[in-house]
């Protein structure tokens, strides 16, 4: 019994095929520009506002939507869903229970892995996005919901837009494979 | 990957090293490992198999051109008649075309003095053993007395799958196919089922 818990700790199977240059270049390119999309408007339009629109979260959702195309966690269902609802929970976290933070923070992500599960949303930047809406200090939790519609949901937006505008340049390529 | 999933077979040997050449020949990242591709394969492999002899019905594969005996024919003929067409079994139908029996090689083989007649080789045995012929008990029998009454019968809808778990089920080797009245459509053999596997399975 003990051996066959211990004996699931090896692996089974080996790692995926690197992908080709091609391959290498378009994820460069689609992640340059998808985040440059979000820098630009957040510190040339919006720093002296007050309101963001990026986030550290959108780093990693770029890695998906620009480096696994083709994965069911990075379709727009995933992307939007995925972060919105997780917006939603870290911030009712943040409300519920500040200032326990530790509690706060460690709910609100296992709770929106559990939603987005169940909503079929699964989108692994989330997790960071209601992290984030825990520990992101007064300039995020002074947002209050507002946080769920801007930054996150109008900033994922942008990065879909520039997913569906890029990736589907690349001749080898083709995004999504679902939407909804 | 779970035992039950990497004993099942897939139709192939599927080696791990296949999958992953296959996976450099499609472009971009695959957030899925070979292991992980392989347990679907066979999963879905499985689904397919179980729907297809889900889907087929004994009126697609049965046999429709069966030589039936009546009754009152006498078990010489009906013995002719089976050794003439190749076949170890023919179904008994009465002047409706009703079936009321079926009479195999079993048959013949228990009524002929064969104990626990497991096949032909017991009957030789038995010639081997005795003097004269073992089919004396039965020579001027008919085919009413000797065949196995009611016949295992099924309707033309029936899915091969439940026909090839009534065969094991009940030990038989063939089953009559009857209209909603029991007349006598056509018969479904354990070769016939293995044929319609062979031509769905293989294309």
């Amino acid at each position: 019994m003990i051996g066959t818990y211990f004996r699931k700790m090896t692996a089974t199977t080996q790692s995926p095929p690197r992908v080709s240059l091609a391959e290498i270049c378009w994820s460069w390119l689609g992640g340059f520009l998808g985040i440059a999309a979000v820098a630009y408007l957040n510190y040339g339009w919006l720093d002296a506002t007050g309101l963001l629109l990026i986030i550290g979260s959108f780093g990693a959702s770029a890695v998906l939507i620009y480096g696994a195309i083709k994965s069911p966690l990075a379709q727009p269902r995933n992307l939007l869903g995925g972060h919105v609802l997780s917006a939603l929970i870290g911030v009712t976290a943040f409300n519920l229970l500040a200032p326990h933070l530790w509690l706060a923070a460690a709910l609100a992500v296992a709770t929106s892995i559990a939603l987005m599960h169940a909503t079929k949303t699964l989108h692994p930047p989330g997790g960071a996005t209601a992290l984030i809406a825990v520990i992101g200090g007064p300039q995020v939790t002074n947002l209050g919901y507002l946080y769920a519609l801007m930054p996150v949901g109008a900033g994922a937006l942008i990065m879909l837009a520039v997913a569906l505008l890029v990736n589907n340049l690349a001749p080898r390529r083709r995004y999504p494979e679902f939407w909804w | 990957m779970p035992d039950n999933v990497k004993d099942f077979p897939t139709g192939i040997d599927l080696k791990d090293e296949d999958i992953y050449e296959a996976m450099q020949g499609i472009p971009g990242y695959l957030d899925i490992t070979s292991g992980d591709f392989k347990e679907l394969y066979s999963l879905a492999y499985r689904r397919a198999l179980e729907r297809l002899s889900r889907a087929v019905t004994a009126a697609e594969i049965m046999t429709t051109d069966v030589v039936a005996v009546k009754p009152g024919t006498p078990v010489a003929e009906v013995a002719a008649a089976m050794g003439r067409r190749g076949v170890s079994g023919v179904p008994v139908v009465n002047a409706g075309h009703k079936v009321v029996g079926v009479i195999s090689e079993k048959d013949f083989l228990s009524r002929m003095g064969v104990k626990e007649p497991r096949n032909f080789m017991s009957l030789v045995a038995g010639c081997l053993l005795t003097k004269g012929c073992v089919a004396l008990p039965i020579k001027r029998a008919l085919a009413a007395d000797l065949m196995t009454s009611p016949a295992v019968t099924v309707a033309p809808d029936t899915p091969v799958r439940d026909i090839a778990a009534l065969l094991t089920q009940k030990g038989i080797n063939r089953v009559a196919v009857t209209d909603p009245a029991g007349r006598l459509l056509g018969l479904v053999c354990r070769g016939d089922i293995v044929k319609a596997t062979m031509g769905r399975g293989a294309s």
